[in-house]
């Protein structure tokens, strides 16, 4: 039998796998500044910090089960370098909620 | 926080930018209580999908999360959508157009580039301990050495021990990276762009991000199934969406003070 497609809204793991994070994103401190500023009145602008398009297809390389291999080959350590930053930018975000 | 007063102060809760000069009601489906219609606000030809809702820190609850899916899906049927991450207020509709006004270059660019594309997720996820036994009949070295160590039951089978598990574990690796690689092969074709994300747990293989066309939305689908099948033996495919395109655009925002 071949797989269904879900809709997105339907599983809450997946949906805050990419709502938290990815997108356009406002840095925690920021968003919590934004509640209080008026924009307009006080002499401070939203402006892009960075902009990032993927638009590539990647291939897969090294994302099998072993986690040995991933921290040696460069693409994979990019990868790691990626997730950590996600990580500390959640643990932050996580931090700034509670 | 903030709710000043008797608590009547309003923000405007953003949920994407979308490419539209002409005002649009997307009916009562924002996040929070009250009057949550979401509707536009307009600055050239770009607009902000918001509602309005008291100023308050949202916490990513399941209810809210999902009311912040809800609408940019919502949206996303009739629009090409840059999602904003959960959780973003302004105060007023001036300060979205002002927010607009600093950063109308950047979401052009990246709304052109994400015209009529849309996201699909695919996790892949495999029984570890039945690729185990697969691999203990199949390879050789792995079955020679079980075999020495089985017959070996009374002595020290300590090195084979270890070698046998280092075989193990780069055989897996081997076997799930040929799964990945002929799965990527397989989707290529009817995609514009994919990510992979860090799988989750030890049972995943694959959690991966697609980009593809709206209009070969059918053909993506056909190929999922289609490999979906080829391996519905050994994997388990979890495949989602369509989705806002979370994962191939990255704006990071931050807050400068004018004039510096």
């Amino acid at each position: 039998m071949a797989v269904e497609r879900t809709p997105g809204g339907s599983s809450l793991i997946d949906v805050l796998d990419r709502v938290l994070d990815k997108g356009i994103v406002i840095d925690a401190y920021v968003r919590v500044s934004l509640v209080g500023i008026d924009l307009v009145t006080v002499e401070a602008r939203v402006v892009v910090a960075s902009i990032e398009t993927y638009l590539k297809y990647s291939e897969a390389v090294g994302i099998g089960p072993s986690r040995s291999r991933e921290l040696t080959s460069p693409s994979s350590s990019e990868e790691m370098d990626r997730v950590m930053a996600e990580n500390a930018e959640l643990k932050k975000k996580l931090e700034s909620l509670s | 926080m903030t709710e000043e007063g008797s608590g009547n102060v309003t923000g405007k809760y953003v949920y994407c930018i979308i490419k539209s000069s002409e005002p649009r009601d997307f009916g009562r489906i924002g996040i929070g209580e009250g009057d949550n219609q979401v509707y536009t606000v307009h600055h050239e030809d770009l607009a902000a999908v918001v509602s309005d809702t008291p100023i308050r820190i949202y916490d990513p609850t399941r209810e809210n999360v999902l009311a912040h899916e809800f609408v940019n899906e919502t949206v996303m049927r009739e629009r090409t959508v840059i999602p904003m991450s959960f959780g973003t207020l302004f105060r007023t509709e001036d300060d979205i157009i002002e927010l607009i006004k600093s950063t109308y270059h950047a979401f052009d660019d990246v709304l052109q580039k994400m015209e009529d594309k849309i996201e699909f997720g695919l996790k892949v996820l495999w029984d570890r301990d039945r690729v185990i036994e697969t691999l203990e009949e199949e390879n050789e070295e792995i079955a020679r050495l079980k075999d020495e160590i089985d017959r070996n039951a009374q002595s020290s089978t300590y090195f084979a021990r270890m070698q046998l598990g280092r075989l193990v574990e780069s055989a897996l690796e081997d076997a799930g990276n040929r799964y990945v690689r002929d799965i990527h092969e397989s989707l290529k074709p009817a995609a514009v762009a994919s990510r992979s994300n860090k799988p989750i747990g030890d049972r995943m293989i694959l959690n991966a991000a697609f980009l593809v066309e709206r209009d070969r939305e059918k053909a993506f689908d056909e190929r999922v199934k289609e490999v979906s099948r080829k391996y519905e033996e050994a994997l388990s495919f979890r495949y989602t969406g369509p989705w806002p395109p979370y994962n191939f655009v990255n704006i990071k925002l931050k807050l400068e003070k004018v004039g510096s």
